[in-house]
């Protein structure tokens, strides 16, 4: 899937054009006498603070993007800019082919209404209603019967694994439960794009494990397109079609989470693939070879397979196997040898 | 030592004193001298504001209106006709309100007009007082269950039995219609200021103003904009009793985590939405707080009221107290802290209500306690009609039982008043005059042997250690404004009682503060108590404190220090209440006994908020000594008491009203940077 | 939107009702917070409405109610003590709005005074000459905690007659024993009655007659007698004002169209001239007997029928 995206001829559901954001009293004069070349240090010594460094990029439909960064590498303005949260500085964003910035305050309004949900890493409840008028918030702002929203809100509730606790206050529920009543939110408006602003990064390791784990079977389950904020690049290999790694504003590499480990772009993004595992991370899809009929056995991998699960079973089979895809169509064959490298190699 | 100077304050306060001393005993006591004290170059001052005040409320922008009874047109001023009319739609609302509660003609009579006035039937008959006690219990369950029904019912019961019940609902058709205004008026200049920084820092300055410019200070204006009557007693009530409100909005609306705005943005709201269905309902807290506050100085003020026209139990308190009947006085000080404590425990219960989504109610159920308690009104009604028929001398107690045509516990009150007399006169008598002699005279022979060009120094030095040049300046520019007036002496009698009386109730109020925020039971105990004295009508204190200390000094501070310790204590309470419990742990395990772990631990956190509460408790202080111009004083007190009575009393009244403001602000301003910066310090926000 | 429109018609109708409202206008009598004043208030308010007007009673306080008769939002002023009240009484009619309506019939003593306790206990021999305040054994029972020694002068608030009784001193030749202190309210006189008494003490405050303190016995000193022009600020020199208190009246005031609005009314009122003794039962209906002080008024008009009677007409 993630391969073909580049030359979709689809409209990207969302789509930036060197959008810059730059926080300061005279920051689009600086920008404009720049000429498109900003540079964060000469910015700073005029005052200020470059959060988003000419970005670029496309998401497809269904396709989850990841922008992983540190703390003020400008990933959450970024997200920001894209909900509309901050305007940006210069350039363009659009939304399913529609012009964000040009849009008049109703349709901005209409547009989150219907088309997009926000999960945030404080969880950002209403610390006055229940878990289920918080489900069922974005509803009633929007003007559906009280009967309805609440109906809606309580499928939401069992969606996320709630059932039961409708009528506590977010004070009463654990964080994890939190960001659930959060997920919930988010999505009871059923909205086309996701945006989700590290969501897990204020749980206890397991329970972020958990949460992940319930957040591919929700994506599983609703396909949404999503673009997701995260400072954790385990996090970030863990759940991305694609990944883009922020530095000072800067995207510096926007690529597939394979391709990221394989081939990091700069030394910065090198740094974070370093001591990656990488057998947890590649699928067999990117070690296999060109199918070989003669030399392959009849034993069947799934391209899309990370390797680690398989590693044992293939080490032990000491054969050439062969590469199926989801429709169990032959494309490629995988040489054991290049699993022992992944594992052991370099 | 040098280098170490710039950091520490206490040695930079250790000169600064030492420069005051020096400056104290070498500048001469010569009146000519600018030195010892200043020119009065703004002594037109008071002038000034007179006539810009009688402008305004006789002469400016004046329109003929036709005078029926001179039969002739006469110059109006506009703004009086506007703050006329405002009165007048207060007025309506009170005597609505009011007439529910006691019955009356005037509500139907205004709207009939005159055409009806001959017939008796032309009369809103009241609620019967068994009716208003069973209606509160039903609502008070409805709320939240049987303990408000209970609190609720019997308040009002106890409040009915013991005769009070016809002041208590002029009173309370004060508050019911004050206290919204109050809540409406302050969350919209809270929201306003919320959103405009412009607006936020102009209005800093005017609730300042508002909340300790001494009501006496203003009676006369009010009088003369608004008339005289339960009108004019709201209008003074509502401009108490908003600015914390205010305050309290913008704090509850600040703590709001950008996240929480930003979740509601992107649910879809627009404005309007975000408002009130977001951040309103997010900085409940403080709003709640708010809404206690407004309730509180409503019924505060209800003395206070009573000077220019509101009826209730206020006005019959002042009568009590002329008569000295201090037990009947404190009969109906109770009866406003039940009034307090009801409207408080109810909003608080109707504001937390919860609602049930999936309960699918007919029209029947979801209004059955208002069917029950029509029902019982009718029921009651009846009963009380009928009852008129047996009881003799005309008092239908079913109905309503006449004022001191009830129950009464105040011999026993005034016994245990003149026993605390008898019991403990002699030693309160000593006590009182070491005090004098030894304490008070001396600290104001000292404040006003005090040249003035020392009291600068160590204010604006103050100024300059705690909040740098701009400290400096405002508070030097506050206190200038004083210095260069007529009344600099009294305004030092002003501070000196000020400061002393600051100096116990902080002591005080931290003591028992400390004390009982030890556990939950004492803590909930103790701020029950705040309640009460908050509430409780200062002017109560005034007689006793006159038996037993005559008309001294002593008087007017132990009434000031009876009311200043509450906020002290409260803001102990809450500051130490408020300090994480890890911190307690981490002392725990490092071994400290109690007493270090509140010195060196819970207090240094507690700090800015104390500090907060050592403001309030400055202009509690402040409000009490001006007050015991009542007892007898000769400070600024004296002569805002004064002007009710003078020519040009409304301008002189004005200015040192403002004067008083000006001795809060300046204080307000050194410890609010001081515990602003402590609070940055600990992490505190 | 309709809810919102509905909602400004409400307010709107409200504002309307509550002007018409004022339609009806009544005779406002203001309350201040001692007992006769408070019951002629409500003999006034009963004989109105027996008269066919309505009457309401405002509470107010002494000083500032001037300035609402002034400008009309009271019609009446009716317990006007020379003493106390003549300055807020001069000023509000140098400024226009409010007129004399005439004196109660009877002479008030305002005075230096001492409760006749104290003269029983002989604290002071040789009162109520004043020549007894002379002797420094008399002052010095006399003397509180801040004194300083000397015996205390317990004056009124500072306004009621500014700078009389420090220069009396003056002009006596008594400031060396004696010092004034000004207290802050009536209240604060009696509660000190009450104190001194309590504590054997002596006292000398400023009181005045008809008051209910009458009752329990209480004696002006008697200090040379007042002539126009004796006090300093009068005029006089330091040898006259040690001069007494002239003879006060009790005036009524009213506000200036009271006669055109309710001439039978202000008719009554200029008429209405209660004695010493009338004014000492309607304090003491309520004082002694416990009365409410409504209830007081019926008592008082029906035992003094005749007398409204002819007032009326």
């Amino acid at each position: 899937m993630s391969q073909s995206l580049d030359s979709s001829k689809d409209t990207p559901v969302i789509k930036c054009e060197s959008v810059f954001k730059i926080f300061g009293n005279n920051a689009l004069k600086l920008l404009k006498s720049s000429n498109g070349q900003v540079d964060a240090k000469t910015f700073q010594e005029a005052g200020c603070i470059v959060g988003v460094n000419n970005a670029s990029f496309g998401v497809q439909k269904g396709e989850m993007m990841v922008v992983m960064g540190l703390s003020g590498s400008g990933k959450s303005t970024l997200l920001r800019c894209i909900s509309k949260l901050t305007d940006a500085t210069s350039g363009k964003i659009f939304i399913d082919g529609e012009d964000l910035l040009s849009m008049s305050n109703k349709q901005l309004i209409e547009l989150r209404r219907n088309k997009m949900g926000m999960v945030f890493q404080s969880f950002a409840l209403l610390p006055h209603k229940t878990v289920i008028e918080n489900i069922a918030f974005p509803l009633q702002i929007k003007g559906t019967s009280t009967l309805d929203s609440m109906e809606k809100a309580l499928e939401m509730v069992e969606l996320v694994g709630l059932k039961g606790r409708e009528n506590y206050f977010p004070r009463e529920l654990s964080g994890g439960q939190q960001q659930r009543v959060g997920i919930a939110r988010s999505l009871a408006v059923e909205p086309d794009i996701w945006f989700l602003d590290e969501p897990f990064s204020a749980l206890d390791p397991l329970i972020r494990k958990e949460m992940q784990d319930e957040f591919l079977r929700l994506q599983g389950v609703l396909n949404k397109t999503i673009m997701f904020v995260t400072h954790d690049f385990d996090e970030a290999l863990r759940l991305a079609d694609r990944i883009a790694i922020m530095k000072d504003g800067i995207i510096e590499q926007l690529d597939t989470p394979d391709n990221i480990v394989l081939n990091p772009a700069t030394e910065y993004v090198k740094k974070f693939t370093e001591d990656v595992p990488r057998e947890k991370i590649l699928k067999i899809e990117s070690i296999m070879d060109a199918y070989d009929s003669n030399n392959s056995s009849s034993t069947q991998v799934s391209k899309d397979a990370i390797i680690e699960t398989l590693a044992e079973s293939i080490l032990n089979s000491k054969e050439i196997l062969t590469v199926v895809d989801k429709n169990n169509e032959i494309v490629g064959s995988l040489n054991p040898a290049k699993v022992i490298k992944v594992i052991f190699g370099k | 030592m040098l280098i170490n100077f710039k950091n520490s304050r206490l040695q930079q306060f250790i000169l600064l004193f030492f420069v005051f001393l020096l400056l104290y005993f070498l500048v001469p006591e010569d009146e000519n001298s600018f030195l010892w004290r200043l020119p009065p170059l703004l002594k037109d001052i008071p002038l000034l504001i007179n006539n810009l005040l009688d402008n305004l409320m006789f002469k400016w922008l004046t329109v003929p209106v036709w005078d029926p009874d001179w039969q002739m047109y006469e110059d109006k001023p506009i703004f009086r006709l506007i703050t006329r009319s405002i009165a007048d739609f207060l007025l309506f609302l009170i005597i609505f309100i009011r007439e529910i509660f006691l019955g009356g003609l005037q509500t139907i009579g205004s709207i009939t007009g005159d055409s009806l006035k001959g017939f008796k039937w032309v009369y809103l008959p009241a609620i019967p007082w068994t009716a208003v006690v069973v209606g509160l219990f039903i609502l008070g369950y409805r709320l939240q269950g049987l303990g408000l029904a209970l609190i609720a019912s019997i308040g009002f019961f106890y409040v009915s039995i013991f005769g009070q019940w016809e002041p208590t609902m002029e009173t309370l058709s004060l508050v019911l219609v004050t206290a919204p205004i109050c809540f409406v008026l302050g969350l919209s200049f809270g929201i306003l200021g919320y959103l405009n920084k412009k607006v936020e820092t102009t209005l800093q300055p005017i609730l300042n103003i508002a909340q300790t410019m001494p009501h006496f200070s203003y009676l006369v204006p009010i009088l003369v904009l608004f008339g005289i009557g339960d009108h004019a007693g709201a209008v003074a009530t509502i401009i108490f009793a908003t600015p914390p409100m205010i305050r309290l909005t913008i704090l509850g609306l600040k703590k709001i985590s950008p996240e929480v705005v930003e979740s509601g943005l992107m649910s879809g709201c627009n404005r309007f939405q975000l408002l009130f269905r977001v951040l309103i309902p997010t900085a409940r807290r403080d709003i709640l707080i708010g809404v206690n506050q407004v309730i509180m100085q409503c019924l505060a003020m209800t003395t206070i009221a009573a000077f220019i026209g509101a009826k209730g139990l206020g006005f019959n308190l002042k009568v009590a107290l002329n008569g000295l009947k201090i037990g009947k006085a404190a009969e109906i000080g109770i009866c406003v802290v039940v009034i307090a404590v009801v409207l408080d425990k109810l909003s608080l219960a109707w504001a937390n209500k919860q609602k049930d989504y999936f309960a699918n109610l007919n029209f029947y159920k979801k209004n059955i306690a208002f069917i029950y308690f029509i029902i019982l009104s009718i029921i009651l009604g009846v009963i009380a009609y009928i009852s008129a028929f047996y009881f003799e001398k005309g008092f239908n107690y079913l109905y309503l039982i006449p004022f001191g045509e009830g129950l009464t516990i105040a011999p026993i009150l005034d016994a245990g008043v003149d026993w605390i007399w008898e019991t403990f006169f002699y030693y309160l008598n000593i006590f009182n005059k070491f005090l004098i002699t030894y304490v008070l005279f001396v600290m104001r022979d000292a404040y006003l042997g005090m040249p003035v060009v020392s009291t600068f120094v160590l204010v604006m030095g103050a100024g300059f250690i705690i909040g740098g040049v701009r400290s400096c300046i405002i508070v030097g520019a506050l206190i200038l404004f004083i210095a260069l007036s007529e009344y600099w002496n009294r305004a030092l009698i002003t501070a000196y009682m000020a400061t002393f009386a600051v100096g116990v109730s902080a002591i005080l109020g931290i003591t028992v503060g400390s004390i009982c925020a030890r556990n939950d039971i004492s803590t909930k105990f103790i701020l029950g108590i705040c309640d009460f004295f908050q509430t409780f009508p200062s002017f109560i204190y005034l007689i006793p404190v006159i038996l037993l200390f005559g008309i001294t000094d002593t008087s007017v501070m132990i009434a000031a220090i009876a009311y200043a310790s509450v906020p002290a204590t409260r803001y102990t309470v809450e500051g130490l209440r408020s300090v994480p419990s890890s911190l307690h742990d981490a002392a725990s395990m490092s071994g400290v006994s109690n007493f270090q772990r509140w010195k060196s631990i819970e207090l240094p956190l507690a700090f800015p908020h104390i500090m907060l509460g050592i403001n309030q408790t400055l202009i509690f202080a402040l409000m009490m000594i001006v007050l015991g111009a009542l007892i007898g004083t000769e400070d600024l007190g004296q002569i805002i008491m004064g002007c009710l009575s003078r020519p040009n009393g409304a301008g002189i009244g004005l200015t040192l009203g403002i004067f008083v403001s000006f001795i809060c602000l300046a204080a307000d301003n050194l410890i609010r940077t001081w515990a602003d910066e402590r609070k940055k310090l600990l992490g505190i926000d | 939107m309709l809810k919102f429109i509905t909602k400004i018609a409400v307010v709107l109708s409200l504002f309307v009702f509550s002007s018409v409202s004022k339609a009806a206008d009544p005779i406002r009598i203001p309350v201040l917070n001692w007992s006769s004043q408070i019951v002629m208030a409500n003999v006034m308010a009963q004989v109105f409405e027996e008269m066919g007007h309505t009457a309401e009673l405002v509470p107010a306080e002494s000083a500032s109610r001037y300035e609402a008769v002034r400008i009309g939002d009271l019609h009446v002023a009716h317990e006007t003590w020379e003493s106390t009240m003549a300055l807020p009484f001069y000023a509000a009619m140098d400024k226009g709005g409010l007129i004399d309506a005439g004196s109660h019939n009877l002479i008030t003593f305002e005075e230096m005074g001492v409760p006749n306790w104290v003269i029983d206990e002989g604290l002071c021999p040789g009162l109520p000459n004043w020549e007894a305040l002379k002797s420094p054994e008399c002052a010095a029972n006399f003397a509180t905690a801040d004194s300083d020694g000397k015996g205390r002068w317990l004056e009124g608030p500072y306004e009621w007659h500014t700078d009389v009784m420090p220069n009396r001193l003056k002009g006596l030749g008594i400031d060396d024993l004696w010092t004034v202190k000004f207290a802050g309210s009536a209240d604060a006189l009696w509660a000190e009655l009450k104190a001194a008494k309590a504590e054997g003490r002596g006292t000398v405050i400023f009181n005045w007659s008809p008051n209910f303190t009458d009752a329990a016995g209480f004696t002006f000193i008697d200090f040379p007698p007042y002539f126009e022009g004796c006090r300093l600020e009068n005029g006089g020199t330091l040898e006259t004002t040690g001069c007494g208190s002239p003879k006060g009246w009790l005036k009524k005031a009213a506000h200036i169209k009271f006669p055109i609005t309710h001439p039978d009314a202000y008719k009554f009122y200029t008429k209405m001239s209660f004695t010493a003794p009338q004014i000492g039962l309607m304090a003491d209906l309520v004082d002694s007997q416990g009365m409410d002080h409504a209830a007081a008024a019926t008592e008082f008009i029906a035992q003094n029928r005749d007398l409204i009677d002819l007032w009326k007409n």
